[in-house]
């Protein structure tokens, strides 16, 4: 174990295409990789391709259309990498390399590099769309106010469709969709004896009776029009509608027609002079301010460095206490010739293999205070996950149960893989048991599960299942401007900024909490690296 | 294995011994496994009683009820709840991705471990550092980034049980990768050589040979990762949360339908979590002297 793989060392950079080790003897004989390839693995790799590259191509005008080049860029990076890499005879360890690196790079390098970006925006439900996005959405309501060009009105129907038949005061008529405004020749329009309308291509005109129940979409169908929109009136009249918002390019201003209100965009919103606001707006790049909101507003630093502070000590306290129950069982149940051992082991693995997604929830019901089994036994009325101080406990305590069959199986294992002879050597040199326990067994079991803890530190960092689950990281911190809780810990407070209902769904500044997480996590696994690899010196 | 692997000197036989030594050597040992075993198992058995217990709240339930029932498993999987719709679509996710994950996995590692190739050591590094940037914590990009998604190709964007799959796939190469590599290694490079010189082909060495070799590693990285992918909410709630509630997987689904109402659908939610959770137990222990081999060799390889 001691002796790293010879390959470790010496990186061959002569042979891109070598599959063997590199010596002499073995020249690389490319034309032999096909000659066994069996013949549906062909099949399926050019269907697979096949498909890929259809799907790239087909998706290609919408890519092209919606202006999203981060997508465009990903798909077509993909579609090359694989077409390089199965299209041609060489290039053999790309074979094996780019499916994963393909779906690394497009659902965990993009989505990690686009957190960032979203960090540095402030993307929310409300400012989600593009500038341009936007100001469309504005100029296209039109106003509540009528105006004076009028029109008389039959309503059609195909199959469900509403359009409108009109007549304007120069006699002309015209079929209205929600396309467009069209006119029409005799010849389209079919009439009854008494010269009234009854159709107009496949449209039927509909009778009242129908109109009466199909009310609300004969009021919302809007004729676009250049300036504005045709709408119904009445059954029998419709009207133009002015734009209720004209947007000048040139000022870059927006105009409320009713009102004369003007607007002006500010931070990524059209703003008035009485400080009201239009929703939608749009997304903006703010540069670093949610990450100076999280340390400046006090409002929201406080229950921040709560949430970071009890991230810590539950990630820490959880590996503690785990691994201690863990070491303490494998210790106690790790003894030749006691029986029962197995079934001990197969029952005590049981809360670790189940999903912890429902024994959080089974957790949050028997720690319910009115109806929870814990305060029943007790015969106790004790607040387990409403006070702040027995929430933090109850949430420890849940982990732990959830947590020690890991270190417990981890730590027998890694007990078991202690050679013999090394004890038998330290009794041979007259060491009691306690300190072969303590300077032999012990060392050799943390070079085994050091790694291990770091591991679990990680993993508990960031393990939401237990904060949210159990307790959607309540009770709440009072007074604090984002919903955060006394239980939670950065990736739920996380989650909470970016979907829970009432906080408005505040993506930006979510993702620069998310950032901040990164940066810990990566700082933890860093220094994890390095004490693994001094570890592994040591034997 | 024929020595003691405990740390103490081999007590010298004795022909009969008395409670007191028995309890000293072993008794005591019984005693903490019996108060771990209560601590462990209480909520697993007062889950089952619930689940069978004809009073559906939680305040009317005792340990053993006074009659047992199977209305609860009947409701929830012939009921109005899309409870085995839930089901299915774990499965066909979770289990579908793994089994890409530990393929993809296995490929790179084979590449890793057998050839020679220029950015193969960048390549190794690289696999790390992707995996301290964890891929649950840009929730809120792969949210959106699914949006968008859904506006080019709607069948793999948000909402959909494939998008959510395609996700999970991000994480194929990490730890996992190198836990394998490890594994890989430890299979004597002879027998791959051998066959190269008989005239097989890379793939047919890696399909037929190194393959069968590293069953076991591959059968802790599919259980490691189907575990893992079963238990994300967090993931499963961003693709799938504002969908249908017939695409939600278990996390998501029951999660929502126990929403605070604790008292009112206990009996349903026992039954629900039970039928999810037992055969992931078995599973486990089935598969768990793989694992915990798995775990303890790939953390000092890691």
């Amino acid at each position: 174990m001691s002796d790293r793989n010879p390959a470790d060392g010496d990186d061959a950079s002569t042979d891109s295409v070598s599959t063997a080790e590199g010596r002499g003897d073995q020249t690389p004989r490319p034309s032999r990789a096909s000659a066994g390839m069996p013949t549906w693995g062909l099949v399926l790799k050019l269907l697979v391709l096949a498909a890929v590259n259809g799907a790239f191509l087909a998706g290609l005008p919408t890519m092209l259309e919606n202006q999203w080049w981060t997508g465009l860029a990903v798909a077509a990076m993909a579609v090359i990498l694989l077409d390089w890499a199965y299209l041609t005879k060489k290039n053999i360890p790309a074979k094996y390399l780019v499916p994963g690196t393909i779906f690394a790079l497009a659902f965990q390098v993009v989505p990690v590099v686009y957190s960032g970006y979203i960090s540095l925006t402030n993307s929310s439900i409300s400012h989600r769309l593009s500038e341009q996005q936007a100001i469309d959405n504005l100029t296209s309501r039109v106003s509540n106010v009528p105006g004076t060009t009028l029109y008389q009105l039959a309503i059609l129907d195909d199959d469900g469709e509403l359009a409108f038949y009109l007549i304007d005061d120069t006699d002309e008529d015209f079929l209205g969709t929600t396309e467009g405004l069209e006119p029409l020749t005799d010849d389209r329009v079919e009439t009854d004896a008494d010269g009234d309308v009854i159709a107009v291509d496949d449209f039927v005109v509909l009778g009242l009776g129908d109109l009466a129940d199909r009310q609300d979409e004969v009021l919302a169908l809007e004729v676009p029009t250049d300036d504005g929109a045709i709408r119904a009136t009445t059954f029998s009249s419709a009207a133009v509608y002015e734009s209720l918002y004209s947007y000048d390019e040139a000022t870059g201003l927006l105009t409320n027609n009713d009102t004369g209100v003007v607007y002006e965009p500010i931070e990524g919103q059209f703003t008035a002079a009485d400080g009201s606001t239009l929703d939608p707006g749009w997304q903006i790049f703010i540069g670093f301010d949610n990450y100076v909101r999280v340390f400046t507003n006090d409002a929201i630093r406080g229950p921040f460095l709560q949430v970071l502070i009890w991230n810590y000590v539950f990630a820490i306290g959880s590996v503690a206490l785990t691994f201690g129950v863990g070491l303490a069982l494998a210790i106690a149940l790790n003894h030749p010739g006691m029986r029962g051992q197995k079934i001990y082991r197969a029952l005590l693995v049981i809360p670790y293999a189940l999903p912890s997604f429902m024994t959080a929830l089974v957790w949050a019901g028997m720690l319910n205070q009115e109806f929870g089994v814990i305060n029943k036994l007790l015969g106790a009325d004790i607040p387990w996950l409403r006070d702040p101080t027995l929430a933090k406990v109850s949430v420890l305590m849940v982990n732990t149960w959830l947590g020690f069959p890991y270190m417990f199986l981890v730590c027998t294992g890694a007990l078991q893989a202690i050679p013999d002879e090394m004890k038998e050597a330290s009794y041979v040199d007259g060491a009691s048991p306690r300190q072969t326990f303590r300077r032999i067994v012990m060392p050799m079991l943390m070079i085994a599960v050091a790694p291990l803890l770091i591991a679990s530190f990680a993993f508990n960092f960031n393990n939401f299942n237990v904060i949210y689950l159990l307790n959607q990281g309540g009770p709440p911190i009072e007074g604090a401007a984002t919903p955060a809780g006394h239980t939670d810990i950065l990736i739920s407070y996380t989650y909470r900024l970016a979907f829970e209902s009432g906080s408005g769904a505040q993506w930006g500044f979510a993702s620069a909490i998310a950032v901040l997480i990164f940066l810990m996590v990566a700082s933890v696994s860093a220094i994890s690296f390095r004490r693994t690899r001094a570890l592994e010196e040591i034997v | 294995m024929t020595t003691t692997s405990e740390p103490r000197p081999v007590a010298p036989p004795v022909p009969r011994r008395s409670f007191g030594k028995w309890f000293r050597d072993k008794g005591w040992r019984h005693l903490v496994g019996w108060v771990a075993l209560a601590f462990a198992l209480f909520p697993v058995i007062w889950i089952i009683s619930a689940s069978l217990n004809p009073l559906q709240t939680l305040t009317s339930q005792t340990l053993i009820p006074d009659e047992f029932t199977l209305e609860n498993y009947r409701e929830l999987l012939f009921g109005d709840v899309p409870y085995t719709n839930w089901y299915i679509n774990t499965l066909l996710i979770a289990g579908g991705a793994s089994i890409l994950m530990t393929f993809m996995s296995a490929l790179a590692a084979y590449a890793f471990s057998r050839m020679r190739f220029r950015g193969r050591r960048v390549g190794l590094m690289s696999v790390l550092l992707i995996q301290m940037f964890p891929q649950v914590l840009a929730f809120v990009a792969i949210f959106l980034l699914m949006v968008q998604i859904k506006g080019v190709f709607p069948s793999i964007g948000l909402g959909t049980r494939l998008g959510l799959s395609l996700v999970y796939l991000g994480g194929a190469l990490g730890v996992n990768t190198w836990l394998m590599k490890g594994f890989f290694d430890t299979v004597p490079k002879d027998l791959d050589e051998s066959a190269m010189v008989d005239g097989a082909s890379h793939h047919q060495v890696f399909f037929r040979i190194i393959l069968p070799l590293v069953a076991p590693i591959l059968a802790v990285v599919f259980l490691l990762s189907f575990i893992f992918l079963i238990n994300d909410f967090v993931l499963a709630d961003a693709v799938l949360g504002q969908g249908s509630p017939e695409d939600y997987t278990l996390s998501v689904g029951l999660f929502r339908f126990l929403n605070d109402q604790f008292n009112q659908r206990w009996g349903m939610f026992a039954a629900g979590s039970l039928m999810a959770g037992v055969p992931v137990v078995i599973l486990f222990l089935f598969l768990q002297k793989y694992i915990v081999s798995g775990l303890t060799q790939g953390a000092v390889k890691g």
